[in-house]
């Protein structure tokens, strides 16, 4: 155990970022060191185990997750930029492992100090980003799991006000999922596009510049399905913007 | 009886096989209607009656309140009156307005399909939700509450209970309980139809109350 | 009603989407419902546990409550019956109607009678059905079934339902406005109220310590269907019991504001018995039929939260999936959330193993159920479930235990990561990838983001390698 004052956090980076948007764990990194964190990414990590979960395949799931709790649990929090992998770490693996005798309490401790990044930075760390400016307007949307796993909604929120010259704009329906659902959207995906059209209405109603979430999964839907429509909307994951990234490229944008 | 008893065993299986004692369980289930007042809203206003009157106006039901039972046929004639609609309507055999002086209101105890408005009585009015108790015997026809376009039901303001439990209190096991006791809250309403509300689906579309405040 | 000889989940969700009359009706009464806010109250929340406490109480002793009250029943007169199937219920109601020589019979909306299939066993038995509450009229005009529990018809227009009354009701209705269309039942099913021999109705609670049943309606109908004829005849599943009338009042106060937003509904009415001596009026006979058809299996495995239901439709109303395919293309009688979960039951996984998989798991029916149903959960349950029954398409299988190889071998998943992204980052030199042959449910309605550069874990080791303070 590192100094109380100093944790020594392990990042869950989760597949997507990894993949598709490396840029947000950058900003994970930084945005933990300057709350005052030691930050590890420890190499034995690939995926929470959500393709298998959400599948029904708990025999698979429960493998990833004992991976994921070895990897882990040295560490005084694991913190993830995803409300969906923070859900699934936090209830998903000591429900999967309960009758477990050796798993099932290690399972429940990691899920004790496992924490979504930004609920992370302001309930537990008191963080205030410092002096942050971004001339133009953004919306929020409640990522479902984060919003009603985890109970994130007043955090983003809080530290997004403290960005100079961004102007917040209410959106409709911010706590209606957008039609992703991981493996549903590609599954069921007529139903999926017609959620996501609807969703896409309510971002252009709101007229921002700018679509902020904190998961990416949700992100890439949204401006997967704004860009097919030939919206000038830009997309970013909230930390991005909090680490100083919202003059660079959005999702989609070449850099 | 062998489908009831394969039931009952199936249930008794799936929950374990060991059956509780019948006080523990009456216990229990005494024990889950603690502290009403934690799990329902408050009155709407200081007095069971003030609270009950500003309930059925905000339903929709129209409310005139008078000094006695006296006054009921007066109170029944006026509202006739503003409807325009005709003296000749049913009136409950209620034993309280037998005596009553009806005027040139001509009461049937029949109340037809058809029937423009009736007069029944309610047990009791429920503050809570501005609900009117009318419970079925020998004097009152369930039919004639449900039948009218208009509904003119009295209510006696002493008769008013506060919260529902109030009510329900009053009916435990089945002697105490009518065969028929229904709550009307409103008057009948639809949003079948694209969830546009209309009055007078199939019961009143007009419920009148005449309070009776004779302490 | 089998799933299996209808067309498939996903036909059937297709063809729902493809039709904008469907989603007009479907958004006219979802707007109109979000406008009448919900009646919450300041001890909601307590009020929700309560009630979920009760209902858990009940289930854990349902043998003794269901046995007080068969007793307390037939002490008022009422005939108590029992049914295993839906099946087997069935022909008790129609047993019961042919005894009493009914040619017609009323029915007060009831899902239970929807899932036992009542409306078209009565058909056959060539009894004549007539339908009271509104929106049941409709469908029963349109030969459909219910495609929502709370409004059945609310997968119909104003326009589709002028249609149906202008061709039945004589006369016609003056008008395609909701008011006069209301009018117009009214004057037709009145007299049909009146002329029939036998009424049937559900229960919205069976009331153990009185042993009268409860219903709830807006209209009145109940009350009308079920006081002139002779027979009144209940159908109700066995897990409706509360232990007394204050008991259930505490559940109604949940119920009616989940179901509607207002705080009670109409006519809430307790039926204890047929007729007494000297009662004005009320029907001679009344009989109740209890019905199992799945739930005491339910008791004993994952899904006996799912028995603390009642029926109050805000998981279907808050749900995203609901709100664009409607509730027929669920294909059981129970459509949204709830019906994922109970269909299966009814109809065996095989047949429905898409509606537990037709969901986004976004929680909002758990959040909004009045009796804290773990909604999410219990999909997950049929989703194992069907996994381990091997109900799974053979390339999902394979795929997915593929994908679970290489999450559990970092090293190797990492290189696989390594070479997927280069090629994704290859079609998608725009930034975006419009179209991806192994992806096509995904670009066939929106685009790709491309990967932005290397994995994370590339570019954190390089860069880490630059800053060796890091590694403290
Ligand atoms: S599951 Fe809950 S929300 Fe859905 S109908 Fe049942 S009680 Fe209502």
């Amino acid at each position: 155990m590192t100094d109380a004052s100093r944790p020594r956090v392990g990042l869950f980076v989760t597949c997507l970022v990894d993949a598709m948007r490396p840029e947000i764990g950058f900003a994970a990194i930084r945005l933990l060191e300057d709350a005052g964190c030691d930050v590890e990414v420890p190499t034995r990590q690939t995926c929470c185990g959500q393709p298998a979960y959400n599948s029904g395949d708990d025999v698979s799931t429960a493998a990833v997750a004992r991976q994921v709790i070895a990897a882990f649990e040295p560490f005084d929090h694991l913190i993830v930029p995803s409300g969906s992998c923070a859900g699934t770490i936090q209830h998903g693996y000591p429900a999967l492992l309960a009758s477990d005798a050796e798993w099932g309490p290690r399972a429940a401790r990691l899920a004790e100090k496992t924490h979504e990044i930004i609920s992370y930075l302001v309930d537990i760390r008191n963080y205030t980003p410092g002096r942050l400016r971004l001339e133009g307007s953004a919306t929020y949307h409640d990522s479902c799991a984060g919003l009603r796993e985890l109970g994130i909604h007043d955090q983003p929120r809080r530290l997004l006000a403290t960005v100079d010259s961004l102007e917040m704009r209410p959106l409709d329906g911010e706590n209606v999922c957008c039609g992703f659902g991981g493996m549903f959207c590609v599954k069921y995906p007529a139903i999926s596009n017609a959620i996501v059209d609807e969703k896409a209405d309510a971002v252009e109603r709101s007229g921002a510049d700018m679509l902020l979430a904190g998961d990416l999964g949700c992100l890439m839907n949204m401006a997967g399905k704004l860009n097919r429509r030939g919206s000038k909307v830009r997309c970013f994951h909230t930390i991005e913007i909090l680490a100083g990234g919202g003059d660079g490229p959005a999702i989609g944008e070449k850099s | 009886m062998r489908t009831r008893d394969s039931i009952l065993s199936a249930i008794r299986a799936g929950l374990g096989g060991s059956r509780n004692d019948p006080a523990a369980i009456a216990a229990e289930a005494a024990e889950l209607l603690a502290a009403p007042e934690t799990i329902r809203p408050p009155l709407v206003a200081a007095t069971r009656v003030d609270a009950f009157c500003e309930k059925v106006e905000a339903l929709g039901v129209t409310l005139d309140r008078i000094g006695s039972i006296g006054e009921v046929p007066a109170s029944v004639r006026r509202y006739l009156e503003d409807q325009r609609l005709s003296a000749e309507i049913a009136v409950e055999s209620a034993a309280l307005f037998r005596d009553l002086d009806w005027g040139e209101i001509r009461p049937r105890l029949a109340v037809a399909p058809d029937a423009l408005a009736a007069v029944g009585l309610a047990r009791h009015g429920i503050a809570e939700s501005g609900s009117l108790v009318i419970h079925s015997c020998k004097e009152t026809r369930i039919l004639l509450a449900l039948l009218p376009l208009h509904h003119i039901v009295v209510l006696r303001a002493a008769n008013i209970v506060s919260h529902l439990e109030d009510y329900a209190a009053l009916l435990v096991g089945h002697e105490t309980s009518p065969r028929n006791a229904v709550l009307i809250t409103g008057p009948s309403g639809t949003t079948d139809i694209e969830g546009s509300y209309v009055r007078g689906a199939h019961g009143p579309g007009f419920v009148h109350v005449i309070l009776v405040v004779d302490a | 009603m089998t799933a299996t000889t209808r067309p498939g989940f996903k036909a059937r969700s297709d063809a729902a989407l493809a039709n904008s009359t469907l989603k007009t009706a479907i958004d006219r009464t979802a707007e109109r419902k979000r406008a009448a806010a919900l009646a919450r109250f300041a001890e909601y929340e307590a009020a929700r546990s309560r009630g979920s406490a009760i209902k858990d109480h009940v289930i854990a002793n349902l043998d003794h409550y269901l046995e007080m009250f068969e007793r307390n029943a037939t002490a008022s007169g009422a005939k108590v019956h029992w049914a295993a199937t839906e099946a087997e219920a069935c022909d008790i109601v129609i047993r019961l109607c042919r005894e009493a020589g009914a040619k017609r019979v009323t029915r007060s909306k009831s899902m239970l009678g929807e899932e036992i299939g009542l409306p078209d066993a009565l058909g056959s038995a060539g009894i004549e059905r007539v339908e009271t509450d509104l929106a049941e009229h409709i469908i029963q005009l349109a030969g459909e079934h219910p495609s929502h529990i709370i409004w059945p018809a609310m997968h119909r227009t104003r326009e589709q339902v002028a249609e149906l009354f202008n061709a039945d009701h004589k006369p016609p209705p003056a008008d395609d406005e909701a008011a006069s269309m209301v009018q117009s039942a009214r004057h037709v099913l009145r007299e049909k109220f009146l002329s029939a021999g036998v009424g049937i109705s559900g229960a919205n609670f069976l009331i153990a310590d009185t042993g009268a049943t409860c219903t709830v309606t807006n209209e009145g109908n109940a009350e009308l269907t079920t006081t002139p004829p002779r027979l009144h005849i209940v159908t109700a599943g066995i897990e409706k019991l509360v232990p007394s009338t204050s008991h259930a009042m505490a559940l109604l106060r949940l119920l009616v504001r989940a179901a509607t937003g207002s705080e009670l509904t109409q006519y809430t009415t307790f039926h204890c018995g047929p007729k007494r001596p000297g009662d004005a009026d009320g029907p001679q006979e009344m009989h109740i039929v209890l019905v199992d058809n799945g739930r005491s299996e339910m008791i004993a495995n994952e899904f006996r939260d799912m028995l603390r239901c009642i029926r109050c439709g805000a998981c279907m109303n808050h749900c995203v999936v609901y709100r664009q395919i409607g509730g027929h293309a669920y294909g059981g009688t129970y459509p949204g959330p709830m019906g994922a979960v109970l269909t299966p039951v009814f109809d065996g996984l095989a047949p429905s193993r898409d509606l537990p998989f037709a969901c986004t798991m976004n929680g909002r029916c758990a959040e909004v159920c009045p009796v804290e149903i773990p909604l999410p959960m219990l999909l997950r349950s049929w989703r194992g479930r069907s996994w381990r029954a091997g109900l799974e398409s053979e390339p999902m299988r394979t795929g997915l235990v593929a994908w679970a190889g290489l999450a559990r071998r970092p090293s190797l998943y990492r290189m696989a990561s390594g070479i997927g992204v280069r090629a994704l980052r290859l079609l998608g030199r725009s930034g975006w990838i419009g179209s991806l042959p192994f992806a096509a449910g995904w670009t066939r309605h929106r685009d790709l983001p491309s990967p932005t550069g290397g994995t994370f874990m590339e570019r954190y080791k390089a860069e880490r390698g630059k800053r060796p303070e890091d590694r403290r």
